[in-house]
């Protein structure tokens, strides 16, 4: 039985056991795409290359037996970098946007795609929890966000964009006409106390996600009455101020406590950051009165100065957000960074440390080729823009029917890909390497349960080897070779028949978008 | 569309090689060869007959290049892009074809169906270079100006062949009336040797029936070929070069005469009226005529020294019975039945051989660890899968030392135990094969191959596989999996093939050089072999020496040579008397030397430590009209192709260094450019699975490191060798005394014909085919980069020098 050391940590396996094995019976990590247990190994990723006995080559753990005496470095700085840029090779032929791109452009990073696909499906009580999953306002957003998601809609290459404002209102709407409506589960209560300074969008989006995390919230405006610029900056005909009540009052429901009239100054501040566990500022934009208001607390050109990550100020236990930090103006960006502070605030009050919440990884396909909008378009609603009704907004059915219209270009397996994870851990970089010119999206959707998008695919061979193992009849074969090697089906038969009893081992072993259940919500 | 075709040749097919997965490649090879290409129903059929699957059938004939699945023309045009003919502007000879034939960007068939074009990795006739070959008619030295004329000549012989029979060749023995040896190796039947051949023999026939007409291989001398050497009883043999056909005759006629008086005068009387006719008078036909003892020709073979190829120039490739009298066989027959296979062991871990495929793992090291293998059977397997482009060494061998090659690798097999083997030659080698066929043939005859070799107990069988064209192939590994059947990937070593080869079972893998070069250290013993080359590198190795060189050819040099003695020695320095800038060693897998280090000696370890590599044995020549950022391209461009896309250096990393290259020479270069490449070459180069990726950075990182000022260059919008056509422009000079003949030849009309004034090149027009400048009788053409005329075009003319 050969025994190794692996980072300094000795393990011994059984004869003919590879590096890999070896690193994860030490409990060590090594990254890997194209291996799976069960299957013949295929050594194509290259993701998971070790250094042995100090080799001037790598070789990749999954295919090397691990030896007796074998020294073998598997988290070196040049392995590391080796591996990222493996990664990033492979990011370079990847064609795919893991998010859509109106989450990738919306400033509360809200799961539209998602939000869509329940509503197209009648599922309005999922689709308002997924919106509230970024966005605690989904009726004053639906009718006063600039709405940028759908400057970045695919679907605007064909002809308009989804009406994405107008669904999330008719989820919001659809929502306080509930006898219950949607409240989020909340986690036990931790006996924190965070003080939020405005009662805004920004602040309103603190208070929400951190009671969301048990967290008790006291909310300080100078105002009367909570909404800061949704209540005083937008006429309240083109936001009604009950639809704004109602949902500040969901908020209030989870707990939050509001002190209206009270002014924060240096002295309050100072109290505050005493009595409360945490402060987060979200007074709005800074005037000049405002800008002298706190001379402990640093400013930038802007407004409070603050980490871009995670908006903590410089005074430990303060942070900041929305209007505050830099005057953006618009509600969809403070109740974005709203819900930033609160989860910053969130891991501070929970770990101590100021993280900042993971920025996820995101390979996109940037902008599409001429007539490329034509690949996404089999299964969408061909119509135009529905028309809203009367009042402005979308009946249930008018909301199916514009929801059908979306393209579902966001990935099926975004939250199921390694290489993403992958990616996001080892901070690859897809612009690295990324041509000039790039091969055409396309995707195969004849499968009853499978869709293959070819651009995602990193010809691991997976499919392949499981296909042929499993006895498929026809299976899934390498075509060509080199750089244009592709997978396809033989003598270009269709999918549904290249993958049937393994079709779904072959979705659940593919470490990418590339071959993805048809069905994903 | 359905295509009609009759199936049941199939079904013979399948009968005659077998129904099993590994013989996929020949099932294909033959569904080709029946049908020009793959027709879809032929290859269900297969799949309905065989134990082959769908999935196996495609992922095998869409992974060799040979293999198509579209119908072709009715002929084939392969434009030989190899490293000699790429830097003789083999690329402009390409588009100049498609241009001839208008074919569209991204089609290769022209509109009638009657040409497709392709681009092939090698032809292996690099001293002819740049090389087109139509069917099976090579035409060498075809510059973009002349593919009109060769397409013309293909069609008129075409139609000339039609109504041709060959005479057969009377043999009768040479001490008596003497021999006439011709070159019959891939380059010189291209040069012209099969007609010359042909006319020799109407010749024979009708003059002197009793003279022997003689095919021998490889002379070496391909720059002069066709070659015919004449021997006569008592005289001193006399050897002419460049022959062609016409020539044959008065050749014949000086040393050869009619035997009676009456038959003297009908051959007098003919040539004077075909003269009279035709108006022509024959050049005396002295100019052809060399002897061994000028001094080029002593140059060029003086620093020789033949092993692998003893007796060069002398022997018929398949005649057994001079092979023997020239010391065939006495090597098996010492081995086989006087030694135990350690001892032959023992006797070339002596001769310090190492083998010849690139790498150089000592020999009978490898021999060893295979005999010491436990399991049985072994395999052994020859290594013919030469795919550098601008190496042909092993075509030769194959093609004029069969019997050699086949005698090192029963002495290999005998000392290894194994009694079942591979040659693996590519198919772009015909001739290659059917000689080692027809060698095998009489082999098994003789009894040399089969049961009982020499009454030794010892049998070995012996087979021929064809590779269908993939480079990757010639990697051991790759190797194998295709001989098995499947996609050429290679996979991870260890274990090596000596524990884990073919069908999973210890093998032999050698190079076919190394082979060649066993019957040698055998019959001489190790020691003489040791005795030859470097501390580290022994005996001696074969190169094919081409590019930009005086006299090119097919080379064996005692190991320890230096590179500047090869190419001023041998090779007679650089033509039209341009500067020598860098020698290419090692093809694809290896790196330019430069000018400053070219005292390197052929060594293993010298080579890689100065960036380059052994290699197969590819030497090419760049002078300094070559831009070494473009040589860098082609060979990334090369394995790029090659890359048998399995792991993710080689297949994308190679495609974003190719990426770069190609911004470089396209003059969209950026400052970072020089830094991504060579880290990602680094990482290519370390991390890759096979050699392939490992040595594929090795052209860029040589030249990066040598010739960086150049890529710097590039990056600011200069090619300072003017050879980049995005960041080069041909000018007229005032030189230019309006003579039209550049208009005239121009393809693309891009200078305006304006008689007696200086003409003008559109630059938007121009294509930068050279053609002009090639032409213009007052050197008035003139290269410019960056605002500037290129150095080695800068050369006052003699009226320049006159005047200052």
């Amino acid at each position: 039985m050969p025994e190794l050391s692996i980072d300094g940590q000795n393990v011994t396996v059984e004869q003919g056991a590879t590096i890999l094995d070896a690193a994860r019976a030490a409990g060590i990590d090594i990254p890997t795409l194209c291996h799976r247990d069960g299957v013949a190994a295929g050594t194509s990723c290259f993701v998971c290359v070790v250094r042995v006995n100090d080799a001037e080559t790598l070789v990749p753990s999954c295919a090397t037996e691990a030896g007796d005496g074998m020294r073998v470095d598997a988290n070196g700085d040049e392995v590391i970098a080796a591996r990222r840029m493996a990664l990033e090779l492979l990011l370079s032929d990847h064609l795919g946007d893991c998010v859509g791109p109106c989450q990738a452009v919306c400033p509360a990073h809200m799961n539209i795609p998602l939000m869509i696909r329940q509503i197209a499906a009648g599922d309005m009580r999922a689709a308002v929890a997924t919106v509230k999953a970024h966005i605690p306002l989904p009726a004053v957003l639906g009718r006063i966000c600039h709405a940028p998601c759908e400057r970045g809609c695919r679907r605007s290459e064909k002809d308009t964009a989804v009406s994405i404002m107008l669904l999330k209102r008719a989820a919001g709407d659809t929502d306080l006409a509930q006898p219950e409506p949607y409240k989020p589960e909340c986690a036990p209560t931790s006996g924190k106390r965070v003080a939020i300074v405005g009662s805004g969008p920004a602040g309103l989006s603190a208070a929400y996600y951190l009671l969301e995390r048990g967290h008790a919230c006291t909310l300080f405006d100078e105002r009367d009455a909570a909404g800061g610029m949704l209540r005083y900056g937008v006429p309240p005909e083109e936001l009604p101020h009950d639809l704004l009540d109602a949902e500040i009052a969901a908020i209030e429901r989870l707990g939050a406590e509001f002190r209206f009239g009270e002014q924060v100054d240096a002295a309050r501040l100072e109290t505050l950051r005493n009595s409360f566990d945490a402060v987060i500022l979200a007074c709005g934009e800074l005037d000049e009165e405002r800008r002298a208001r706190w001379p402990d607390v640093p400013l930038g050109k802007n407004g409070i100065k603050v980490n871009a990550r995670t908006l903590a100020a410089s005074l430990p236990g303060v942070f900041a957000a929305g209007d505050a930090v830099r005057p953006a103006r618009k509600a969809v960006n403070a109740v974005g960074a709203g819900r930033t502070a609160a989860l910053s605030v969130a891991a501070f009050l929970e770990t101590g440390t100021v993280t900042g919440p993971a920025n996820r990884f995101n390979s996109r396909i940037g902008k599409l080729l001429p007539n490329e909008v034509e690949a996404f378009m089999p299964e969408a609603v061909p119509d135009g823009r529905t028309a809203p009704g009367e009042d402005g907004g979308f009946g249930p059915e008018e909301a199916a029917g514009e929801a059908g219209r979306c393209l579902h270009c966001d990935c099926r397996k975004a939250d199921a890909c390694a290489l993403r994870d992958y990616c996001e851990a080892l901070d690859a970089k897809q612009r690295r390497f990324r041509p000039d010119n790039r091969g055409p999206f396309r995707q195969f959707r004849q499968h009853a349960s499978v869709v293959y998008e070819p651009g995602k695919c990193i010809k691991c061979g997976l499919c392949v080897r499981i296909t042929r193992a499993r006895g498929e009849s026809l299976g899934l074969a390498f075509v060509g070779r080199g750089f244009e090697v592709r997978i396809g089906v033989p003598f270009d038969e269709a999918l549904g028949q290249a993958l049937t009893t393994a079709a779904e081992e072959c979705v659940a072993a593919c470490p990418t978008g590339a071959l993805a259940s048809r069905n994903v919500t | 569309m359905p295509e009609e075709i009759d199936i049941t040749q199939v079904d013979a097919i399948v009968a005659a090689i077998g129904r099993g997965e590994e013989s996929v490649i020949p099932i294909l090879q033959a569904v080709q060869a029946e049908y020009k290409y793959l027709p879809r129903p032929a290859l269900r059929r297969v799949c309905e007959i065989t134990e082959i699957t769908p999935a196996t059938l495609t992922g095998v004939s869409t992974f060799y290049t040979q293999f198509r699945h579209k119908p072709v023309g009715e002929h084939v045009v392969h434009v030989c892009v190899g490293t000699a003919c790429h830097v003789k502007g083999a690329e402009r000879v390409h588009e100049a074809i498609c241009r001839e034939l208008d074919i569209e960007k991204g089609e290769d068939t022209d509109s009638d169906g009657k040409f497709t074009v392709q681009k092939v990795a090698c032809l292996g006739c690099c001293t002819l270079a740049p090389v087109v070959q139509i069917d099976d008619v090579t035409y060498g030295h075809v510059g973009p100006d002349g593919v009109n004329e060769i397409l013309t000549d293909f069609l008129a012989r075409e139609d000339r062949d039609k109504g041709k029979r060959r005479a057969a060749a009377a043999r009768a023995s040479a001490e008596e009336h003497g021999e006439v040896r011709i070159g019959l190796g891939s380059c010189c039947i291209a040069s012209g040797s099969g007609d010359v051949r042909d006319e020799l023999e109407k010749a024979v026939a009708e003059i002197a029936p009793g003279v022997a007409v003689k095919r021998v291989g490889c002379v070496g001398m391909c720059h002069r070929t066709p070659l015919l050497e004449i021997l006569k009883p008592n005289e001193e043999p006399a050897l002419y070069a460049r022959v062609e056909a016409g020539d044959v005759r008065d050749i014949f006629l000086r040393h050869f005469r009619p035997g009676t008086p009456l038959e003297r005068l009908k051959v007098r009387a003919a040539e004077w009226l075909e003269q009279l006719y035709s108006g022509e008078t024959h050049q005396p036909v002295t100019r052809y005529a060399i002897d061994v003892r000028d001094a080029p020709v002593a140059a060029f073979l003086g620093r020789q020294k033949h092993l692998a190829t003893e007796c060069c120039g002398v022997l018929d490739p398949t005649d057994m019975e001079e092979y023997r009298l020239k010391d065939g066989f006495v090597a098996l027959r010492r081995g086989l039945c006087e030694l135990k296979p350690e001892e032959v062991i023992e006797e070339i871990i002596r001769s310090g051989l190492r083998g010849r495929g690139g790498a150089g793992f000592p020999t009978g090291q490898k021999w060893r660890y295979v005999r010491a293998a436990q399991d049985e059977p072994k395999y052994i397997v020859c290594n013919g899968d030469e795919g550098d482009p601008g190496a042909f060494m092993d075509r030769m061998l194959f093609e004029s030392y069969p019997f050699r090659v086949i005698e090192g690798m029963i002495l290999a097999a005998y000392a290894v135990g194994a009694h079942e083997g591979v040659f693996y030659i590519r198919a772009e080698y015909p001739l290659a094969v059917r000689r080692v066929r027809e060698a095998l043939e009489r082999c098994e005859a003789e009894g040399l191959l089969g049961d009982d070799i020499l009454g030794s107990g010892f049998s070995l069988r012996l087979r021929i596989m064809e590779g269908a064209g993939a480079f990757v192939c010639g990697e051991e590994t790759a190797l194998l999996a295709s001989v098995e059947g499947k996609r050429g990937t290679p996979r991870l070593r260890p274990p090596f093939p000596a524990q884990r080869g073919l069908h999973g079972q210890p093998t032999l893998v050698n190079n076919c050089e190394t082979y060649a070069l066993v019957p040698w250290a055998l019959r001489n013993g190790g020691e003489a072999l040791a005795a030859m080359g470097t501390q580290e590198s022994k005996g001696t190795k074969v190169f094919s020496l081409a590019g930009k060189i005086a006299r090119g050819g097919l080379i064996e040099v005692p190991m320890g040579i230096t590179l500047r003695e090869i190419v001023e020695d041998i090779g007679g320095g650089i033509a039209e008397g341009r500067k020598l800038k860098a020698v290419q060693v090692g093809g694809p897998s290896g790196g330019c030397v430069p000018e400053s280090l070219a005292d390197t000696p052929v060594d293993y370890e010298a080579l890689i430590g100065v960036g380059a590599m052994m290699g197969s044995g590819g030497l090419v020549v760049l002078d300094e009209t070559d831009c070494i950022v473009d040589i860098a391209r082609y060979f990334l461009s090369f394995t790029q192709d090659q890359s048998c896309g399995k792991c993710t250096f080689c297949r994308v990393g190679t495609r974003r260094m190719l990426d770069i290259l190609e911004r470089l020479c396209a003059g969209k270069g950026k400052a970072s450019d020089l830094d991504d490449l060579e880290e990602l070459a680094r990482t290519v180069k370390c991390a890759s699975l096979c050699g392939l990726g490992k040595t594929a950075p090795n052209p860029v990182l040589s030249t990066l490191e040598y010739f960086r000022d150049e890529y710097e260059a590039h990056v600011e919008g200069r090619c300072p060798a003017g050879s980049c056509n995005a960041l080069s422009r041909y000018a007229v000079t005032d030189d230019c005394i309006g003579c039209t003949l550049c208009a005239q030849h121009c393809p693309t009309d891009a200078i305006t014909f304006t008689p007696y004034e200086r003409h003008r090149i559109d630059p938007d027009l121009c294509v930068r085919c050279g053609a002009c400048k090639n032409l213009c009788p007052s050197k008035a053409i003139t290269i410019m980069s960056g605002g500037r005329r290129v150095a080695w075009d800068q050369k006052p003319n003699v009226e320049q020098a006159a005047n200052a």
